[in-house]
């Protein structure tokens, strides 16, 4: 009798807490997600047409899409490109910031700054420095590679995407770092220190051996952002010069809604989301196996 | 402990009972729409109708506009939903998607006739229909579209430095060929304070959607031309007025005559039209929708002049602008009997009564698509597309003709690449056909 109570009072403290956090998960993603999972098996032109069952057909379209995979390539390589730069960058300024400068809290503000504000905003900032302050300054200054508006040729518009990225998440990610720097026993480094190990040797073989779970999440988020990018990439580039910056969402969005091709498109986010899934879950695996302790 | 035991208790009910709720929330939709309509047919209570709004700029008159009407008409209530300025989605498909009836919907010509095909009822038999001449009629000849906005496009010129460039007083419709275009340009090049004649933005949807449609108008009936293309009985690379067109988009884009000639291809919307504005360039491509951009800058004038695409001056495309209404109302069928005549109303108020007219004209810029409407617009572009009606030098505005949904991402960067010299003319017209051939 006295198991049973327990076992319902168990059961209230988990509705409890986990209550109102399932229901809104159910809410917005796993209702959601079903119902999207049910709509790649189906036809429908407007969401006013009824549903009509068509098989696997919308997956075989989504693999036949060309511009797809071109998409989802350009990403992959927007994913290295930014993953690296902002862990580097992030790190670097997390180092720089616990190093012990004066003005360290200031420059930790003005790092975290560009994360707040929103990436449709910032899309249209950059896309006025990359089309008229840059060529401007090049003018003045005689650098003829900086003449041209840089979001009209592929390549600079691609690296004009990731510059962009990297100044608006590496603050953030440095907020992350920092955490883990701080957290760092000092006896560890005064043992090192002891053992005459330089500035160098004990970054390389004590402070990121011990950075690793910080670099888990910090991975992880770089890369899902990366994966996931559309805001930025809307009112950067709009996909442009001619689609050749169009990343894998904004191809899966503008193939639902502005084409209206429902069924393909959310069978190309179906296939985007098990891609995402994978890499980031292999990533999570792989680095907790290189966590080591204190 | 007791009390620790009543508040499990009651969290624990009230999780449970959130869960519930939540499902049955998913299934109660059906009932609310059902009932929603049984609302409509008495004739006693008030009528509510929803009206969508294609024209986001506009969003703020517009429901002052239903305002204004609802005060006129205390038995029907109107609520206005706009699409936001950009917005990729259409508020139409939003608001179906949630289980609402959408009474009256504005849709681009394109979209009620073929998407949207099934929408809307027959109003070939209303008032209104004797005072225009831009109704949206469908393959059976029922007018289908109330014509909401006329709008038009071409090149775009301030007067004032092309009064300069060719001394005198500048008339549009002089320039019907090619090579006096070029001579135009030339004259706007050796003009004081001009940096390039044409700072043209050449986004997907400008040289797309708009300059890449223009060809259609070959023949008098443009939707004629584009049943051929789907048929695959068009041969583009070989069609004159088709090379002409693109012969002439060359020549705006390029590095002699262009702001941004080295390199044809960016975001340059706003830089082109500040240029234009500011009289440092004279000449871009687009419609009067323009003007908010260009009049930031100056109190000049502007106006439109036909795209000249070969050397016939009485090619009947070298000599008038593309003029056409761009957005209809369309009367839902799915809406019940009293909203119907509620939106009916509505549209007799919108050409009929001053209020109405004085909305579409005088509050929004928007120019009207009635003869009995006395207001004109002030924005010079407006201005210029009532002359080009006054003086019949209009022609179809060809982007009613295509599915302007999916241009800008299908059609439209094809031809960016072609000005940016990454594909040839061969290309593009072997696309185009694909691409129509591939429509239905």
């Amino acid at each position: 009798m006295t198991h049973r109570k327990k076992n319902l009072a168990n059961m209230g403290n988990s509705l409890l807490f986990l209550g109102p956090t399932t229901v809104f998960f159910t809410l917005t993603v796993l209702i959601p997600f079903i119902y999207g999972l049910y709509i790649t098996f189906n036809r429908m032109a407007t969401p006013v047409d009824p549903m009509v069952f068509a098989g696997l057909e919308n997956y075989v379209n989504a693999v036949k899409d060309t511009k797809f995979w071109e998409s989802l390539w350009l990403t992959l390589r927007f994913v290295v490109a930014t993953v690296f730069f902002v862990n580097l960058v992030g790190f670097g300024l997390a180092y720089l910031v616990t190093s012990g400068i004066r003005i360290q809290n200031s420059l930790r503000t003005a790092y975290f700054t560009p994360n707040l504000i929103g990436g449709l905003v910032l899309g249209y900032i950059w896309q006025f420095i990359f089309v008229q302050t840059l060529p401007s300054l090049g003018e003045k200054l005689g650098i003829e590679w900086l003449e041209l508006g840089w979001l009209g040729d592929p390549t600079m518009a691609f690296w004009s995407l990731v510059i962009v990225t990297i100044w608006q998440t590496s603050g953030y990610m440095m907020i992350i770092f920092i955490a883990g720097l701080v957290s760092i026993p000092k006896d560890l480094m005064e043992a090192a220190r002891i053992d005459g190990a330089g500035p160098f040797r004990r970054l390389i073989n004590v402070t990121i051996p011990l950075m690793i779970p910080s670099f888990v999440v910090t991975i992880f988020l770089s890369l899902k952002n990366a994966f996931m990018v559309y805001d930025l990439n809307f009112s950067l580039t709009k996909g442009g010069p001619f689609g050749s910056t169009e990343m894998v969402s904004m191809h899966v969005v503008n193939k639902a809604f502005v084409e209206a091709n429902y069924g393909t498109g959310q069978a190309e986010g179906i296939i985007l989301f098990i891609i995402v899934a994978i890499v980031t879950g292999i990533q999570v695996y792989s680095s907790k196996k290189m966590e080591v302790e204190a | 402990m007791k009390l620790m035991k009543a508040l499990k208790r009651t969290a624990m009910i009230g999780m449970t009972g959130a869960l519930a709720f939540s499902l049955v929330a998913c299934s109660g939709k059906t009932e609310e729409k059902a009932s929603d309509n049984n609302a409509g047919s008495k004739s006693d209570s008030p009528v509510s109708i929803i009206v969508t709004n294609g024209k986001g700029e506009i969003d703020a008159q517009f429901k002052e506009a239903a305002k204004a009407f609802m005060d006129a008409n205390p038995d029907i209530k109107v609520e206005v939903n706009s699409t936001a300025v950009g917005d990729t989605l259409n508020v139409f498909d939003k608001l179906t998607a949630s289980g609402k009836v959408v009474t009256l919907a504005m849709f681009e010509p394109y979209a009620a006739l073929n998407k949207y095909k099934d929408v809307g009822i027959d109003l070939s038999n209303e008032k209104w229909v004797a005072e225009t001449t831009s109704a949206l009629t469908n393959a059976e000849g029922q007018v289908v579209g109330f014509p909401f906005a006329v709008e038009g496009m071409g090149l775009v010129y301030n007067q004032k430095v092309m009064d300069k460039a060719v001394g005198g007083t500048f008339d549009p419709f002089t320039i019907n060929t090619q090579d006096e275009l070029k001579e135009l340009l030339d004259k706007v090049k050796a003009t004081e304070g001009v940096k390039a004649p044409v700072a043209y933005q050449t986004e997907a949807w400008s040289v797309g959607n708009h300059y890449s449609s223009l060809f259609l108008n070959q023949v008098e009936d443009p939707a004629t031309l584009v049943n051929d293309l789907k048929a695959g009985s068009v041969d583009l690379a070989g069609n004159d007025i088709w090379n002409g067109y693109y012969n002439t988009l060359e020549l705006l884009t390029s590095e002699e005559y262009n702001e941004f000639g080295k390199r044809p291809i960016g975001q340059y919307y706003d830089a082109a039209h500040l240029a234009v504005g500011k009289g440092e360039s004279a000449i871009l491509f687009n419609g009067n929708w323009a003007y908010d951009s260009l009049k930031a800058v100056a109190g000049d004038t502007f106006g439109f002049m036909p795209v000249a695409v070969d050397n016939n001056p009485d090619n009947p495309v070298n000599n008038k602008i593309a003029v056409g209404p761009t957005q209809v109302l369309v009367v839902n069928k799915k809406a019940s009997e009293a909203e119907q005549a509620a939106a009916k109303k509505f549209l007799d108020w919108i050409v009929f009564d001053e209020a109405g007219q004085d909305f579409v004209v005088n509050k929004s810029q928007v120019i009207s698509a009635f003869k009995n409407n006395p207001n004109t617009v002030t924005n010079p572009l407006g201005i210029a597309i009532a002359d080009a009606i006054g003086k019949d030098r209009t022609m179809h505005f060809t982007t009613n003709f295509i599915n302007a949904a999916d241009w800008p991402t299908t059609v439209g960067p094809e031809v960016q690449k072609l000005i940016a010299k990454q594909s040839s003319k061969e290309d593009l017209a072997k696309y185009m056909e694909n691409y129509f051939k591939n429509q239905q």
